[in-house]
């Protein structure tokens, strides 16, 4: 043995320290190891004392044999010693069993050694192989795997489906039962948006505004029915619904009030023969079931005729300077001559003949929404009035009305104090009053953009006002010179647009009214720009140092203007006349040395009366270079100040 | 509403009621005054009939009436008289007049000569016509003035005829002082704006202004003088048919 060369064996005890607690980090707490003493007692446990000395002898020989057959690989040295102790050896050493391990090992691998060395010769042994089965190719696992995933899958694919046939199934019921709907489901739910009441065996609603405060006596009553024509063979339609409103024949269909201001006076033939333009429907919420739309609609056809009759009846009972005409479904008044304001009820009905044409024509472009609006408004304002404090509560002895106008009897109230009780304007004045301020603001508008479009030289902006009232308008126009506008800012001015009446308020603190005609305003703003350009040329001299000598914003000299005045100033030489029609004309003076035809005077000899001024001399304007009128004074005075060097 | 005088304008000497109040607008009319329209005041006269039920029946009577009627709207305006109650009930042949005045449109006014003056609105008319068996309307009894009402500055006259069924009786002139409502505060000046137009036909002071002369003028006081007015005129009957010719 001691030729073999040493084999190293690793020994690692089993883990020293039990491990008593490991913490969420991963560290160890380990068990203290026993003391000697400890030890000691656990050892002594074992001991069991109930048997006798016997057994300790067939112990030892035990272990006597056991020793013997001890290699001792790992020391060579102590072999021999060791055979001498094998005999004697009184208790077992803890390596023994590391000992008996090895033993085997060793003979293990001995053999081995022996067999593959005998094999080697191929004399006594060869090595045959064994028979195995074909190694499956690489897939074959994965098949295996595969089959074996769809089997589970399968499994669990059955209970899925199972789960969804259940819930197929109640919602085919749901949806049965939703095509069944209850009657009183679906009544439960026009509760919820309007008024019902039963009488006898019939269901009544109410889709008037009495409630909200109206005067207006229809009735306004709906009533609910069953949808009983339902075939139950045939696919029941996704908008059924088991419950049916019947609206008032009157009612049917959809209405507007067109509101339209045309210039041409009314043909008296065509009077009454609106034409009546299906506006498109307003867009109902989508889901809201189809009674809801067609009560709203109802219901505005209801207020649209309350709105024409009570429009019609002030028209015809107030007394007005130019009366209201009355025809059919039409009101016509004059707010101002020359224009024509028509108030129509467009009621149409939802034959199916008229709804071929209402994709042909569209809204009327002199539709006036706004207007259209507020009579809606103020229709609604004048039902609140009717539920407001001082008409609501009332004795029931008393007549309907305000308050005051009780007590107008018992408190001997006299006629000055009667008419400031009752409500000075109806709804008609005030609809009429807001046209005229429309179209008078629009008009304004439009001769503003006209005359700006027009005349470029000095260029007039307006500037609107965001805020406005139902019956006035402001905007601020200004004229200015492009390029020149911090010098000349002088002409400025607020216009008041109101219902009949422009009030125009100027920079320098004049107040002028204009009446509602269009060509005042045109005039006005003409003779504003120009005396623009001569306060224009007032500024430019201060700027360029020329001396002022005269300046007047009406001259009285010169060619009459038909439209406002002309006026007029005179700069150290250049003179400058201009008018709203006649335009500019710019005189120009030279000393006297420069005029050719002036004669010779005997009495002014010396030649230092010849640098005096002379006469004047027209500039051909058209001819001037410049954009406009202020750049080309600019020019002209710069070409005629003397240069110092 | 202002203080007002109401007087009577007897009718000038050889001349008609119709020429005499011509020659009292052309009057109005040159001193500057402009024509506002007409007015109109009109007097009914009741007398309560003998009660056969007494006292306390009547006035259950009369309560059970109101209630039924409930239509008019009362406000009583208690004169400081001391035997308002005892007037009403139980006596037979005290007088009630009943008078509209076209200046309160909406009004309408019941009094007793030295008693309570009742306004009411329109419906008292009505509630009228229900107590029938308690105020029988006097025979011929209705008395009214018409006329045309006048504007000059703060002042509002009204000159009217006096006419009892188709016959003209007397002329009534009102002027009203507008800003003012305490009678005793304007009365001079009230009686020298009359006697600018009236001349020596200047009334004295009304009876009503010596009773509450610091206290606030109210219509009903306007009331009391043209119902003294139409008595007075009543009585002087006989004079009139003389005077037209």
């Amino acid at each position: 043995m001691s030729g073999v060369r040493a084999v190293r064996i690793s020994i690692e005890s089993a883990c020293e320290k039990q491990v008593h607690e490991v913490g969420l980090d991963g560290t160890e707490t380990y068990l203290p190891p026993l003391s000697m003493s400890q030890n000691l007692a656990r050892l002594a446990q074992r001991i069991d004392f109930s048997q006798g000395s016997g057994s300790e002898e067939e112990e030892a020989a035990g272990t006597e044999g056991d020793a013997q057959e001890w290699p001792g690989a790992g020391s060579s040295a102590d072999q021999d010693d060791e055979e001498g102790v094998v005999k004697f050896q009184p208790s077992l050493w803890p390596w023994d069993s590391v000992r008996n391990n090895l033993r085997s090992a060793l003979t293990e691998m001995c053999v081995l050694y022996d067999v593959l060395s005998i094999v080697r010769d191929k004399k006594f042994m060869t090595l045959d192989p064994v028979s195995q089965d074909a190694l499956p190719p690489k897939q074959n696992p994965q098949t295996l795997q595969l089959i074996s995933k769809k089997k589970s899958l399968a499994g669990a694919a059955q209970i899925l489906l199972k789960g969804a046939e259940r819930l197929t199934k109640s919602v085919t019921e749901n949806q049965e039962n939703k095509l069944q709907r209850d009657f009183n489901s679906e009544l439960l739910r026009l509760r919820q948006h309007w008024k019902l009441r039963k009488v006898g065996d019939k269901i009544l609603g109410d889709l008037s505004y009495r409630s909200a405060g109206s005067l207006f006596p229809h009735h306004g009553t709906f009533e609910v029915i069953k949808n009983t024509d339902l075939d139950l063979d045939k696919k029941i339609p996704e908008d059924y619904c088991p419950l049916d409103v019947q609206i008032p024949s009157d009612l049917e269909g959809s209405a507007y009030i067109k509101v339209s201001i045309q210039k041409q006076a009314p043909d008296i033939g065509d009077l009454g023969t609106v034409n009546l333009f299906k506006r498109p429907l307003p867009k109902s919420k989508p889901g809201s079931p189809h009674w809801q739309t067609k009560l709203e609609a109802a219901q505005n056809v209801l207020l649209c005729k309350e709105i024409f009759a009570q429009l019609s009846r002030e028209a015809v009972q107030i007394k007005s300077q130019v009366p209201h005409i009355v025809v059919k479904n039409q009101i016509i008044s004059q707010p101002f001559p020359s224009l024509q304001l028509s108030i129509s009820l467009c009621h149409s009905s939802n034959d199916k003949k008229s709804q071929k044409f209402a994709t042909e024509k569209q809204c009327p472009e002199d539709h006036l929404y706004v207007l259209e609006h507020n009579l809606h408004l103020l229709i609604r304002e004048f039902h609140k009035q009717t539920l407001s404090s001082i008409m609501m509560p009332h004795p029931a002895s008393a007549p309907f009305g305000h308050k005051r106008m009780r007590l107008s009897g018992p408190q001997a109230f006299d006629k000055n104090e009667i008419n400031s009780l009752q409500s000075s304007e109806g709804l008609l004045e005030k609809i009429i009053k807001q046209a005229k301020h429309i179209f008078l603001r629009s008009r304004a508008a439009a001769t503003i953009d006209s005359l700006a479009s027009r005349i470029e030289d000095p260029q007039i902006q307006a500037h609107w006002s965001n805020i406005n009232d139902v019956y006035e308008s402001s905007v601020k126009v200004l004229i200015t010179s492009q390029g020149y506008e911090q010098i000349c800012k002088s002409i400025q001015l607020q216009l008041n647009i109101g219902v009949e009446q422009i009030r125009v308020v100027h920079r320098d603190g004049r107040v002028i009214t204009l009446s509602y005609q269009e060509q005042e305003l045109q005039d006005f703003l003409l003779s504003q720009m120009s005396q623009h350009q001569v306060h224009a040329v007032q500024q430019l001299a201060k700027v360029m140092g020329w001396q002022v000598l005269s300046f007047s914003n009406h001259v009285g000299l010169g060619p009459i203007e038909s439209i406002g005045n002309a006026s007029a100033i005179t700069v150290a030489s250049p003179s400058v006349r201009n008018g709203p029609e006649s335009g500019s004309k710019i005189m120009v003076q030279f000393p006297r040395n420069q005029c050719k035809d002036l004669p010779k005077s005997d009495v002014l000899q010396d030649n230092k009366w010849s640098h005096l001024r002379g006469p004047f001399k027209e500039v051909q304007w058209n001819k001037m270079e410049g954009r406009n009128f202020v750049y080309k004074m600019e020019l002209l005075m710069s070409a005629l100040s003397p240069c110092l060097l | 509403m202002g203080v007002t005088c109401v007087s009577q304008m007897p009718v000038a000497e050889g001349k008609s009621v119709q020429q005499t109040v011509e020659l009292l607008t052309r009057k109005l009319e040159m001193l500057g005054a402009e024509k506002q329209g007409t007015f109109c005041v009109d007097c009914e006269t009741y007398h309560t009939a003998a009660s056969t039920l007494g006292s306390q029946g009547w006035s259950a009577m009369v309560r059970s009436q109101l209630t039924a009627t409930s239509t008019s709207q009362v406000q009583v305006i208690l004169l400081p008289q001391p035997s308002q109650v005892a007037g009403i009930i139980g006596q037979t042949g005290k007088l009630m007049y009943v008078m509209h005045n076209s200046e309160y449109p909406l009004s309408c006014f019941a009094l007793f000569e030295n008693g309570p003056c009742l306004i009411a609105d329109t419906n008292f008319d009505v509630l009228m016509v229900k107590l029938k068996g308690f105020f029988q309307s006097a025979k011929a009894s209705k008395i009214e003035t018409r006329g045309t009402r006048y504007q000059y500055c703060d002042f509002l006259v009204k000159v009217g005829t006096v006419t009892m069924g188709p016959s003209a009786r007397g002329i009534s002139v009102e002027v009203e002082y507008g800003p003012c409502v305490v009678a005793s505060d304007c009365w001079s000046l009230l009686l020298e704006f009359l006697q600018s137009f009236l001349g020596s036909h200047t009334p004295g002071a009304p009876a009503v202004f010596g009773n509450r002369h610091d206290a606030v003028y109210g219509p009903a006081d306007t009331m009391v003088q043209y119902m003294e007015l139409f008595n007075k005129i009543r009585k002087q009957q006989q004079v009139p048919v003389a005077g037209i010719r």
